[in-house]
């Protein structure tokens, strides 16, 4: 909860967090020391110096600093784990939805349990979305199309095994679907964080909502241009917000331009912790005002109406979440005491 | 001599996806020079640097080095990346990227590489028209300048960074041939309409964002990943070159 100075409450939801061991003993070869070593580079680069971490804090630092970061320090009021498995890189997974679950468990009205499924895993993939939708009633999932598999370095929405499952999430009523554009390898020639699949999907799965992890970023032309075309697409905003602080001006024409061509209303606040800590982005976008070049060429201002859009009122919507009877029941939980 | 020689070569060579010289990104390492043979260390902001560019840098490195008459061989060395033993093998040995990467490529960079080219032209002629609208000019003069008008367009300083850019990129193009011909125009040649002027302004901003997005995370990542060190600039002949105004634009 972030409360301003007139006293007005914002509900707070985070629409993308991990709780990830990338610790060398979970490491299986050079690229799960890579992957994390990219992630910790992001990190560095973009924190202010006073929250960046040790190494070693930032391959593995648990569900009780998790807690604390996010929900005590860090103005959130719910979560969506979203779980990136990269068994590849990885013994137990970089972060599973069995794993996000016992957290969840822990803390049951802060956390939404998204899961996720890979089309290259066949009919075995649709048996495994079944089963989290069984065991824990997921309504989303995150899909990582850059992941390797075996041979595979990576797949598009559109590959056939894919839309079956995407038909299958539309029929289990799994209907959030969160993808996130890594540098996907297959086929090598072509450009590695294309979006174009998104289009194609996001018209033949329309009641499914595609929300598309860090806006597309570093595409964001093919991004606006698809989520303008189709209404069920959603930008979310990792990766986006942290520049607020070391290029607020790219930050402004960035957000004006997602604001102008996607609209307010389909962009999710997220911190991608713990790339980020959240404290710091909330509170630098709560006090930000576009420049008046940038609001008089857009025509768009960040109202406070707008930011408790972007940071909770959005993702509530997608998620199914009553914000007023949900602050009650937070109101009682063991995080609440904590604060 | 040499060295400054080799350092002018690499100033050719761009990252295809942001649109500037390697050297000027501080991508260049240790460059070796021994006898005939010449070693280029290059470096990425990640480990999972795009690959694909990976090896366009790799190879224009190589082509553009080659160009200088006193050397016999090039060696390039990408340096701590996930595709690097793969990249270095199959440029070094001249191989083609199918070539190189039979298994996962299904076609050449061709393609990719004239897909960032247009980004590029989008993204430089953005930023000039831009420049021109925030002096005041109106859309109807814009659209009637002629290339010839372009270099003495009343712009100092950064601006004349950023016209030298366009006019290089309009040549690279073959649109800059006939002087009279309009010097605002799509990727392929063909005019911008009055009307289609503003929507064609508001998507290659979208184009330039990314460019400018992408630009900045990568100067931050590498200076993260290799700290301030810039051994790039050693022996640079490049001071004073409109790319350092360019720069200073951009940042």
């Amino acid at each position: 909860m972030f409360k301003t100075d007139a006293g007005e409450e914002l509900f707070i939801i985070d629409g993308h967090m991990h709780l990830w061991d990338a610790s060398p003993a979970n490491q299986v070869n050079k690229y799960g020391a890579g992957f994390i070593g990219c992630f910790y580079d992001y990190h560095r680069n973009l924190s202010p110096p006073e929250y960046v971490w040790e190494a070693s804090l930032f391959q593995k630092y648990g569900p009780e600093r998790m807690v604390k970061d996010v929900f005590v320090d860090g103005y959130v009021d719910m979560g969506i784990f979203q779980p990136t498995y990269l068994k590849d890189f990885y013994k137990n997974g970089f972060n599973t939805t069995e794993q996000n679950s016992a957290l969840k468990q822990r803390h049951p009205d802060r956390f939404i349990l998204n899961g996720s499924w890979d089309p290259r895993d066949g009919e075995a993939g649709l048996d495994y979305l079944e089963s989290l939708v069984q065991r824990y009633r997921i309504s989303g999932v995150k899909l990582y199309t850059a992941e390797w598999k075996g041979n595979s370095k990576g797949w598009k929405l559109t590959d056939p095994w894919a839309m079956r499952h995407l038909e299958k999430c539309q029929q289990l009523g799994v209907k959030n679907i969160h993808v996130h554009k890594g540098p996907t390898i297959w086929p090598l020639n072509k450009d590695a964080f294309e979006v174009h699949d998104v289009d194609e999907v996001a018209t033949s799965f329309p009641e499914l909502n595609f929300i598309i992890e860090h806006c597309g970023l570093p595409r964001l032309e093919d991004f606006c241009w698809i989520a303008t075309q189709e209404r069920n697409v959603y930008g979310g905003l990792a990766v986006v917000m942290p520049f607020i602080h070391s290029r607020p001006r790219y930050f402004a024409e960035v957000l004006a331009n997602l604001m102008w061509w996607v609209g307010a209303d389909k962009l999710l606040f997220a911190s991608d912790y713990a790339i980020w800590h959240p404290r710091w982005i909330v509170d630098k976008f709560m006090a930000f005002e576009f420049p008046e070049d940038i609001r008089k060429e857009f025509g768009v201002a960040l109202t406070l109406d707008v930011k408790k859009k972007i940071l909770g009122e959005n993702a509530a919507r997608l998620y199914g979440i009553d914000i007023n009877r949900q602050k009650k029941e937070l109101a009682q939980d063991a995080v609440a005491s904590m604060r | 001599m040499r060295r400054e020689e080799v350092y002018g070569q690499l100033a050719k060579v761009n990252d295809p996806e942001l649109d500037q010289p390697l050297t000027e990104l501080g991508f260049i390492g240790d460059v070796g020079i021994d006898g005939n043979t010449v070693t280029v260390h290059f470096r990425l902001p990640t480990f999972w640097c795009a690959a694909n560019f990976a090896f366009m840098m790799a190879a224009d490195i190589r082509e553009r080095v080659s160009e200088l008459p006193w050397v016999e061989r090039v060696d390039v060395q990408l340096q701590d990346h996930f595709f690097g033993p793969e990249i270095n093998g199959g440029v070094n040995c001249g191989k083609t990227f199918v070539e190189a990467f039979p298994l996962l490529a299904t076609d050449d960079l061709e393609e990719l590489r004239e897909t960032f080219r247009v980004k590029a032209f989008l993204a430089r002629q953005e930023r000039l028209l831009r420049s021109l609208l925030a002096m005041g000019w109106l859309e109807d003069a814009i659209l009637g300048v002629r290339v010839g008008d372009l270099p003495g367009l009343p712009l100092s300083g950064e601006g004349t960074a950023l016209v030298e850019r366009y006019l290089a990129i309009l040549k690279e193009r073959g649109l800059a041939g006939d002087a009279t011909a309009p010097a605002f125009v799509r990727p392929d040649g063909r005019p911008i309409e009055p009307l289609e002027f503003r929507a064609t302004l508001a998507r290659a901003q979208c184009t330039r964002l990314s460019v400018e997005f992408n630009s900045a995370f990568c100067r931050g990542l590498l200076k993260t990943r290799y700290g301030e060190g810039d051994q790039a600039m050693l022996g640079s002949s490049d001071r004073g070159h409109p790319e350092r105004a360019f720069r200073r634009l951009v940042e």
